[in-house]
């Protein structure tokens, strides 16, 4: 539809620009379909002579059986040889392919040979017909070339088509998969200006909604707990054009007041969402608990949460599809675990990971530690509840963290039932984990230590060695998961800590939400 | 016994590959081997042994001098035919 505009003026500068163009490409183009003509032939001589050679062997194997017995030269190596006999004459041993053979007699063989000489004869025609095809094709750039360089007329027309198919075709593949969200943006950054201009009432109708849709989320969001609403901004693509909307509207509004802060936050927000989008991949029940425990205790403080969740993933916005990148993320943390548990290249790997990970945060989100820090422990939260879910039984705190440190604990006591334990946790990875733990103690956190203590009835052996191995996941978890390890127990403690980074989120969090809604109220204004 | 330049040639003079139309160099080419096979193959004693390798591959198989000898010779004759023709074609296109 946008596009039917475009096509006619680019038609036509196309076109101007591209008769200078014309012969040095079209002489290139040939010199290509030349290429493939010359590489056509020679493929049809090889494959011509591979056919000569089975025309042999057919002719040799028809053969072979009418004596007993062949007097021949037998070669040792390529330049020896010594006189030999022929015995066995009709039995035959084909390669099938991959180094399996078949013994079968020399009719059959011949008959083997004859399906691959229909093979050949089939490839050796496609080529035919590919060489034919380019010739022509060489003919037929041969009287463009002469056409352009004589009528320029007759060019300029055939240019201004191409234009046209090359536009339709580029705005179709782009708008197909995002037509939708591409669409709602220009509605938004319209409705935007508009508000700022206080031109249109339907724009103030819409904010009105806007904001009516926004107090449902927001109550929804009391009911859901916060992790609920997170993963619905991230994940969830079932969220209405509405919320979409707003969505785009709060990026462009939150670029507009705040630049680098943003970004910063939106880089920490994915690295944490990659980190809860994982976990709630392995387990959405997690994702239930924690949410429940969020909005008994905090309401307020998830309030702003929620808002600068939102926000954050709002200004992922369109992006946001990218989560499965962000699932990636995850699945990387996991082998982390396999890592701490198991071999010194996983470790390498993850290490390398990790270390970008941290490079980046550092890079983004120096000045904005404390958003890093909520977001970091919005996702151990969710490593806790999850944890929690796990268990589900509440019986052992199973969350991965817990997981290791039980396995690692598990190791130093080598006991089997820590093992079937981690089967019933779910995870094959954690599963993997648990044995690799078993084989080596070493790389566990501080956390995993602090976990040990916390839970510590299983195993006391696993936390020393957890403290000599746990510098890599100090260092990457240092920031996030150290608060929470230390609250230990899934639920309680994870709530003050959840409080905590609210609280210091909060601060700017609560600005930014002012943010949200003081773009609208900006509008408004 | 055996005579290893005897197998030599035979292995070169193995089987024709004849292309539907082979150029006239190749051709001259091919003339100048079978020439060289005929007259090794008659010039071994009559207890030479003379193998012929098969295609493809790096077995020899014995084979009988005399009919070797008189194979070359035919193909030769075949070669020297189609040498003929193309020079007629050739000298009646320039004739035209």
């Amino acid at each position: 539809m946008e596009a039917s505009p475009d096509p006619g003026p680019h038609a036509s500068a196309s076109a101007a620009a591209a008769a200078p163009l014309r012969a040095a490409e079209v002489a290139r183009l040939r010199e290509e379909q030349e290429k493939v003509v010359t590489n056509c032939q020679e493929k049809i001589q090889h494959w011509k002579k591979v056919d000569n050679d089975y025309d042999a062997l057919q002719e040799r194997l028809s053969t072979l059986p009418d004596k007993l017995s062949y007097n021949i030269m037998v070669p040792l190596g390529p330049f020896a040889f010594m006189p030999g006999k022929l015995v066995h004459t009709n039995e035959i041993t084909v390669l099938l392919g991959d180094n399996w053979f078949a013994k079968c007699s020399a009719k059959q063989a011949v008959g083997l040979v004859e399906h691959r000489k229909e093979h050949v004869r089939k490839t050796i025609d496609d080529l035919k017909k590919v060489m034919k095809n380019f010739e022509s094709r060489v003919e037929f750039t041969e009287d463009l070339q002469k056409m352009s360089d004589a009528a320029g007329d007759i060019v300029d027309i055939r240019e201004e088509i191409k234009s046209d198919f090359e536009f339709k075709a580029k705005h179709r593949i782009a708008h197909k998969p995002h037509s939708k969200p591409k669409t709602s943006d220009i509605f938004e950054a319209d409705f935007a200006n508009g508000m700022k201009s206080k031109d249109l009432l339907a724009d103030r109708e819409l904010w009105e909604r806007l904001e009516e849709l926004e107090r449902q989320e927001e109550l929804l969001g009391e009911l859901n707990t916060k992790t609920d609403t997170v993963i619905a901004n991230g994940e969830d693509a079932t969220s209405s054009e509405e919320e979409k909307e707003d969505q785009n509207i709060n990026v462009n509004r939150m670029h507009q007041i705040t630049d680098s802060v943003f970004s910063s936050s939106c880089y920490n927000n994915v690295t944490n969402s990659e980190m809860f989008n994982g976990h709630m991949n392995s387990q959405l029940n997690c994702s239930i608990n924690g949410a429940n425990s969020y909005s008994n205790e905090e309401e307020e403080e998830d309030d702003d949460d929620d808002n600068n969740s939102e926000s954050d993933h709002d200004a992922l916005g369109i992006e946001d599809n990218s989560i499965p990148t962000i699932y990636f993320s995850h699945t990387v943390e996991p082998k982390r675990v396999r890592i701490n548990t198991g071999k010194n290249t996983t470790l390498k790997f993850s290490e390398k990971k990790e270390e970008a990970k941290r490079k980046r945060r550092n890079s983004s989100g120096s000045g904005h530690s404390a958003q890093e820090l909520p977001s970091i422990k919005t996702p151990a939260d969710i490593y806790r509840v999850f944890v929690d879910l796990v268990n589900g039984e509440y019986v052992p705190r199973k969350s991965i963290l817990k997981s290791r440190s039980r396995e690692n604990s598990v190791c130093s006591d080598t006991s089997e039932s820590s093992a079937a334990d981690f089967d019933d946790k779910r995870v094959v990875l954690r599963s993997i984990s648990c044995e690799e733990a078993s084989c080596s103690d070493t790389s566990e956190s501080i956390l995993e230590e602090q976990q040990n203590h916390q839970k510590k009835p299983l195993p006391l052996s696993g936390s020393p060695e957890a403290f000599s191995g746990t510098v890599i996941e100090k260092e990457f978890l240092s920031s996030s998961l150290t608060p929470h390890p230390a609250m230990a127990h899934p639920v309680l403690p994870t709530i003050p800590e959840r409080k905590e980074v609210l609280s210091e989120v909060s601060e700017e969090n609560t600005k930014r939400v002012s943010k949200f809604k003081a773009t609208r109220l900006q509008q408004k204004n | 016994m055996p005579a290893p330049g005897a197998r030599a040639e035979t292995a070169a003079g193995s089987i024709p590959a004849d292309d539907q139309a082979p150029p006239k160099e190749e051709l001259c080419l091919r003339i100048k081997e079978r020439k060289v096979i005929v007259d090794e193959l008659s010039n071994l004693k009559r207890n030479r042994k003379v193998y012929r390798q098969q295609q493809n591959s790096n077995i020899f198989f014995l084979a009988d001098r005399t009919e070797m000898l008189s194979e070359n010779k035919n193909i030769l004759d075949e070669l020297r035919k189609e040498y003929q023709e193309i020079e007629n074609s050739e000298k009646t296109k320039v004739k035209k």
